[in-house]
């Protein structure tokens, strides 16, 4: 019955390529919005998880970067530094602001290091210097080069001109860009001295960092410590629960885009195929007979359109970067998992209405209708 | 000449049949009071008008439908009263069924559209295949086993619809209207396949039909109206000419013993004078026949 299934649904060419084009595109849809956020995802946690930091200490309950802030006195980096297991301690400024250059506007997190920082730098540069210097910034190349400003150019940062020294890449999101200058001038700029925003620690060769991140919570009053890991999944709770809402929505329209596509083909295919499905019921075909040959041609078709829609998600994750974009596509097993169960759920589901029409069939029908 | 081995024939009686639709003042009954026994071997033609109960009968008689009243036995098993369940079986592995529109999946291949009913009886692809192929070969169809049903002539569907009815090996096999669709060539080429399917597989044949060339192939001729058999008429072969003769209106001899029929007096005058001749050119017919 399976080669029935298979016969069937390939004799149609046009009603094929409509099912299984309509079912890849609904999917492609989800696909293409779960890779987008898997995409933002990395791209938002990519300075914690590039930091070299192995715990990431902040304010008292202050857990993520992104539309938070967080203030220690200077001193604490000090007490975190005493602390058994902590090898160093790199202190940093952050704040978001916008990099104006021009009419241009883009989001930052402004990032002030510390002279000579070991950790939190720029990981990877195109050009220019590694670190900013007095009154220097470090922007994202696309960014810079989306805004047209070259190594030279300045730019204003909360109404102070910084100098383009270097440029970074992997520090840019769909949301935002990361900008680096000196932490005397963002003390200078803000107008607040003898405060960081987060510590950066880096533990002793051989020590546990969930280890030394309790025992600085237990040693240091009124800090926060967690891992960078945590640190980062923290930040990516953050944006699932900004998007959480837009990705449901999303992936329901594109479930009921495929079912609808998937109902409509099944069924239309089995109404054209009646008098047959009767015969074989009249040659002795059990129903469950004619049941698996309707769910095997509806799973056929999804897993066809699946196949279809991963191809152009795959495709469209190596064709966007090639515009210059800030989108990254990442397809990852979780989304396909997914994708997959949706799709054997569009299978079943749109099998159920020719099914019941099957179950109904008489088959002393091929002996009427002359 | 199908190869097809001697199959057990099986024996199909109904008793006192009756088939009404609806209740009441709106109720219609379809055949009423209908008995009949179908001998292994034997081909019975069911005539009759539009609308006189003969489709409503073969599908009673194929497992269908059940009857309102009465009984349907196949070989002593009552299939009247078997569970739904239980009747797709008997269909499969029982009954052979050919159709007036050959009903051939359109998807499939000649040998698929054969392939798949012995599938659905359990048995496994290949040797499905195997013998599908075998069965079409026997039938001419060795060149046509992968074509579509839409590249073969009306006579090919029709062999194709037959090979089909016997890939399971039934032993009762009902045909509705199997020659209507096809020209007088081919339809003569299809009573020839029934009747060897009866003759010499031992097969029982239910035929319905309105063409009347059926008739010269039947053992027994009835005829329905009003869901009621009117009239039975038994077939003979006239021994001198050849025809086919019914034989309550044939002119009649015996010889040593057994009852001969014959379309007219002259053929039995001819045939008394000298009745080992004839008995023997007419066993050769039946041999080049089949």
């Amino acid at each position: 019955m399976i080669r029935l299934a298979f016969r069937n649904l390939f004799q149609n060419k046009a009603r094929l390529v409509i099912s299984v084009g309509g079912v890849a595109l609904a999917l492609l849809l989800i696909l293409s919005l779960d890779a987008i956020f898997s995409g933002v995802e990395r791209q938002v946690t990519a300075y914690v998880e590039h930091s070299g930091a192995d715990i990431w200490v902040s304010q008292a309950d202050v857990r993520n970067m992104h539309m938070a802030s967080s203030s220690l006195p200077y001193s604490v980096a000090r007490k975190v530094k005493y602390v058994p297991g902590v090898a160093s301690v790199t202190p940093i400024l952050y704040l978001t602001n916008n990099v104006v250059s021009g009419d241009e506007r883009s989001l930052a997190y402004i990032i002030g290091l510390p002279e000579n920082a070991e950790f939190g730098v720029p990981w990877s540069i195109s050009s220019g210097s590694s670190l900013p210097g007095k009154g220097e910034v470090i922007l994202n190349r696309n960014i810079a080069a989306n805004s047209g400003v070259a190594l030279g150019d300045e730019v204003e940062i909360l109404g102070d001109e910084f100098k383009v020294t270097g440029f970074s890449e992997g520090t840019a999101s769909l949301v935002n860009s990361v900008a680096f200058i000196t932490m005397d001038d963002f003390e200078e700029m803000r107008g607040s001295y003898n405060t960081v925003s987060f510590l950066l620690v880096k533990v002793s060769a051989g020590e546990s960092p969930e280890i030394v991140t309790d025992r600085i919570e237990a040693q240091v009053r009124d800090v926060t410590a967690q891992t960078k890991s945590d640190f980062a999944a923290q930040e990516r709770q953050v944006i699932k629960d900004m998007s959480t809402d837009v990705i449901t929505i999303m992936n329901l329209i594109g479930f009921l885009i495929g079912l609808a596509v998937m109902a409509l083909t099944v069924y239309t295919s089995t109404l054209s195929r009646r008098r047959e499905y009767g015969m074989l019921k009249a040659l002795g075909a059990r129903n469950s007979d004619l049941y698996v040959t309707v769910l095997a041609q509806a799973i056929l078709s999804v897993i066809l359109g699946f196949l279809f829609g991963l191809i152009l998600t795959l495709l469209l994750t190596v064709v966007i970067p090639l515009f210059g974009s800030n989108l990254a596509l990442e397809v990852s097993r979780a989304s396909l998992f997914k994708v997959g169960s949706v799709s054997l759920v569009i299978a079943t589901v749109s099998a159920m209405l020719p099914i019941r029409q099957i179950a109904g069939l008489d088959p002393a029908m091929v002996f009427r209708g002359r | 000449m199908i190869k097809v081995s001697h199959v057990q024939g099986e024996t199909l009686q109904i008793d006192h049949v009756t088939k009404s639709y609806g209740s009441g003042a709106t109720e219609v009954t379809a055949v009423r009071n209908v008995s009949l026994t179908v001998n292994p071997g034997e081909i019975v033609l069911i005539m009759g008008p539009s609308g006189s109960g003969k489709t409503t009968l073969l599908s009673m008689l194929g497992a269908l439908l059940k009857p309102t009243e009465g009984t349907i036995q196949l070989n002593g098993t009552m299939i009247s009263t078997l569970a739904e369940n239980r009747l797709p079986d008997i269909r499969l592995k029982q009954f052979g069924f050919i159709f007036q529109d050959f009903n051939l999946l359109s998807a499939l291949t000649a040998l698929e559209n054969v392939a798949i009913v012995a599938e659905l009886a359990g048995t496994k692809s290949g040797v499905a295949r195997r013998k599908a192929a075998s069965i079409l070969n026997e039938l001419g169809l060795s060149e046509r086993l992968n074509f579509p049903p839409e590249k073969l002539s009306g006579g090919e569907k029709q062999r194709v619809a037959i090979a089909r009815a016997l890939v399971n090996d039934p032993g009762l096999i009902l045909a509705d209207e199997p020659t209507a669709n096809l020209d007088s060539k081919i339809g003569h080429e299809i009573m020839r396949l029934l009747r060897n399917i009866a003759k010499e597989q031992g097969r029982s044949v239910i035929i319905v039909s309105h063409d009347q060339r059926i008739k010269d192939i039947a053992d027994r001729i009835l005829w329905l109206e009003d869901g009621e058999f009117k009239e039975t008429v038994t077939m003979a072969i006239d021994p001198v000419c050849g025809m086919a003769v019914e034989r309550e209106k044939a002119v009649s001899a015996e010889w040593e013993g057994q009852v001969f029929y014959f379309c007219a007096r002259g053929c039995r005058d001819e045939f008394l004078k000298e009745p080992k001749k004839f008995l023997l050119t007419a066993s050769e017919e039946s041999s080049k026949k089949t």
